[in-house]
């Protein structure tokens, strides 16, 4: 206890059901038909689809349940404690710098010595009970800023709701440029799953029109704020659009479900929405589901390896050492999900050997584990839009995301230095925290009058590109360093290359460009980027394709060397573009999943 | 209960509350909810976690002298951004909370040495002088003071505007509440905007 109301959260009852189910959900306990592993947007959405379709699930979560009327405090002010937003004594987040700077594992390194808990970036006073502790789950290698979450929901209780789909301009990337080579499947393919997606949880945006990302089944759209009207207005000259953000929130409200409302507009979505109108896997896909009758959810399940049959393409069930008592448990299913998140799912199936699998299940072609990528980010540019300068404080930020400046590289001209291409995400006007009172000079009334002069002009964007998927970014067990339950760590070998560092100066220069365009006043620069993994987008490491031999699984994300395993998270994706991944996770394994209950139907799992 | 003429009613009355904060503060005893009246009342810091009462009282001033009232909001120092600084200095490394010990004793060096009395009862002007000096260099500061008032005027801005004045008062923060709709800028809906001056049709 902190004898602080914002950090003493009462977790009574998420951890007495935990207890109960994991007490009461053993091997053999009953059949099931599948058994899903996690619980975020791939594992639950595989879960709601299979259980409504009246298939018996067991899903295996790594952490606790979740009780989201007590732990999404989605309106608490930073005063309901003095020590504001920061975290208590005992848990430290790593820092921007000590991602690169300090040896890896982040958690061993002497700077943490005095903490109890070293937590990734993304923990604060909101996520720290959901975001993993680094000495329990370290990772070797080059760095890699890896944001996980072990809960009922996994990080989809705290995700940035960025809803875009990949396009043509994704699918058949390669055709286009000729690097690497075009997912196995079109657009078309997951058309009218993005579509299902978008009525059955709700997405938030306007018809546009953009090949570069195609347009959806929307409920009402945020609205662009003053100064992100004049950044729209000054960029539409130079032929580029600037888009309200399109979030994975509705807005209009969904039928069918219970758990959930429409926006209220009070923003700070990303601390989780206690009216649900932001996606969280629980109350969108797994309470639905559960209140099928045909779910069964075991918490605090960490799963060790997949268990391959007498059949060696053939799985027969998964490994689970029980995270408080540490029992190993063998639980069985004629068919296997796999959707831990895309490094996760890879360090399961690496870790899966046998002898007929030596180096991993699903591994034939050698290829699982590398081509891993994600965004570069971090480049963002800042400035005073004038119109707002020295104006009294609206109501700028009551929405779920910021608006959006889609690719225009390489959209339908040829860029002479780098291929592919970035998007922007940001915008401006007042927020709760005016963060610019750190770059106004001076002290004193001159300085408190500056600050609240420019607050409501501040207007500031940060890119997102695409990483090149390239062999050589891979991941791999370590070789000795194992978890807090004896599971070798995934070691990193991923840095960004030739493209991405071209591709990350030319955001610098046309986020500038853009904002002097917009007459913005004291424009700042961010020209360095952020640690690998920093975008938390990571796809790619078991890639979907026709030819086994190379990839790892098959274009509907079922493994190549194992015809009842399939993978709902985004390991299988070929490339990412410049979009956010989770609506595209949520796409493919609805996908997946009408394809495995076809399967199921005709006895053929 | 009595204590120095204020019973439970009158404390709550002090607090500006009724019954329903009473019932929102179960865990304070009659003691401690007239305890809890008087710090709001008199704005009395709570106990001290780190800071001596001088230490206190020079950075009171301090934060006061970056943030100060001015006609549209309190300052920093009935913000309680002291407080703020105290609790910090408890939870952070020995050697933070030493840096901090540092500058304090250096603003009482300088103060004492070009003024003869302490910083906390520098006058007006001379206050200001020594924040000019030491706020010469803020985007690369040279000396311990320059260095220490770059710190504390960051520590500042967090605690001030993460408090009720600083988002209500100072700022007029109208977010975190239920709409109908977000609104936005008005020329999104066709008409020309008050807020901003831009007009529905773009030139």
């Amino acid at each position: 206890m902190q004898n602080d109301p914002t950090l003493d959260v009462n977790l009574t009852r998420a951890l007495d059901e935990s207890k109960r189910l994991a007490d009461s959900i053993r091997p053999g306990s009953d059949r099931w038909d599948v058994i899903v592993v996690g619980s975020g947007a791939a594992g639950g959405m595989a879960a709601f689809q299979l259980a409504m379709a009246g298939v018996k699930v067991l899903l295996l979560e790594a952490g606790r349940m979740i009780d989201v009327r007590t732990e999404y405090r989605t309106m608490e002010w930073p005063y309901a404690s003095m020590r504001r937003n920061r975290l208590p004594p005992g848990e430290r987040p790593i820092d921007v710098a000590e991602y690169s700077f300090l040896d890896r594992p982040y958690g061993s390194n002497p700077a943490f010595e005095k903490h109890k808990k070293v937590l990734s970036y993304a923990a604060n006073r909101f996520t720290r009970n959901w975001v993993v502790d680094e000495r329990q789950h370290p990772t070797t290698g080059t760095p890699y800023a890896w944001v996980r979450s072990r809960i009922l929901g996994g990080k989809t209780n705290f995700w940035g709701r960025g809803a875009l789909r990949y396009g043509p301009l994704q699918f058949n990337a390669a055709s286009r440029d000729g690097f690497d080579v075009d997912w196995p499947i079109s657009y078309d393919d997951v058309k009218p799953y993005y579509d299902k997606v978008d009525v059955l949880l709700g997405c938030s945006g306007t018809i546009e029109g953009l090949m570069q990302v195609p347009d959806g089944v929307f409920q009402r759209p945020s609205k662009l704020n003053c100064v992100e009207v004049a950044f729209k207005r000054a960029v539409a000259k130079m032929g580029r659009h600037y888009i309200p953000g399109r979030a994975g929130v509705t807005t209009d409200g969904v039928l069918n479900n219970k758990y959930r409302a429409r926006c209220a507009g009070r923003g700070r979505c990303g601390r989780g929405c206690d009216i649900q109108a932001a996606f969280h896997s629980p109350t969108a896909l797994i309470y639905p589901a559960r209140d099928s009758g045909n779910l069964t959810v075991r918490p605090y399940s960490i799963v060790s390896e997949v268990l391959v049959g007498e059949a060696s393409n053939r799985a027969s069930g998964v490994r689970v050492i029980d995270a408080n008592t540490r029992e190993v448990m063998d639980f069985k299913a004629p068919v296997l999900v796999l959707g831990a998140g895309t490094l996760d799912t890879t360090r399961i199936l690496l870790n899966s050997r046998s002898s007929a699998h030596p180096g991993g299940l699903g591994n034939s072609s050698g290829l699982l584990g590398c081509y891993l990528s994600e965004h570069i980010m971090g480049i963002r540019g800042s400035g005073y839009i004038p119109a707002r300068i020295g104006t009294e404080a609206t109501l700028d930020d009551g929405r779920p995301v910021a608006p959006y400046v889609p690719r225009f590289r390489n959209v339908t001209d040829r860029h002479p230095d780098f291929i592919r291409g970035y998007h922007f995400q940001g915008g401006g006007g007042c927020a709760e925290f005016p963060g610019m009172a750190h770059d106004i000079p001076g002290y004193g009334k001159a300085f408190k009058s500056n600050v609240r002069k420019y607050y409501p002009a501040i207007i500031s964007l940060g890119g997102f590109g695409e990483v090149l998927a390239r062999k050589e970014n891979r991941v791999a067990l370590d070789p000795a360093v194992k978890d807090a339950w004896g599971i070798p760590v995934l070691r990193f070998d991923y840095r960004f290359g030739d493209n991405e560092l071209k591709m990350a100066k030319d955001m610098a220069d046309s986020i500038e460009e853009m904002l002097t365009a917009a007459h913005a006043e004291d424009i700042k620069i961010e020209r360095e980027p952020l640690p690998p993994g920093w975008s938390i987008h990571e796809i790619g490491t078991a890639r979907m394709g026709d030819d086994p031999r190379t990839s790892v699984t098959d274009r509907y994300c079922r493994l190549h060397d194992a015809k009842n395993v399939y993978i709902a998270d985004a390991a299988p994706f070929v490339c990412g573009g410049t979009q956010n991944t989770t609506w595209s996770i949520l796409a493919m394994a609805w996908r997946t999943m009408d394809y495995l209950k076809e399967r199921l139907r005709a006895g053929d799992a | 209960m009595h204590d120095g003429g204020i019973n439970r009613r009158q404390a709550l009355k002090a607090l500006g509350t009724g019954i329903g904060a009473a019932a929102a503060l179960p865990w304070l005893s009659d003691g401690g909810l007239l305890a809890f009246a008087r710090i709001q009342e008199t704005n009395a810091p709570p106990q001290l976690k780190v800071l001596s009462r001088s230490q206190f009282a020079t950075l009171e001033v301090l934060v006061d002298a970056i943030i100060p009232t001015d006609d549209r909001s309190p300052g920093a120092k009935q913000a309680r951004v002291a407080d703020y600084i105290d609790l910090l200095l408890s939870e952070v490394d020995r050697e933070t909370t030493l840096a901090w010990f540092g500058g304090l004793a250096a603003l009482d060096a300088e103060a004492t040495s070009r003024f003869r009395v302490p910083f906390a009862r520098l006058g007006a002007g001379q206050l200001d002088a020594i924040l000019q000096t030491i706020s010469r260099n803020e985007r690369a500061p040279q000396t311990p003071l320059e260095t220490f008032f770059v710190i504390a005027k960051q520590a500042t801005i967090r605690g001030y505007y993460t408090s009720s004045i600083g988002i209500h008062e100072e700022l007029r923060y109208k977010g975190n509440q239920f709409l109908r709709e977000f609104a936005g800028c008005q020329t999104e809906d066709g008409q020309d905007c008050p807020h901003c001056g831009q007009k529905h049709h773009a030139e």
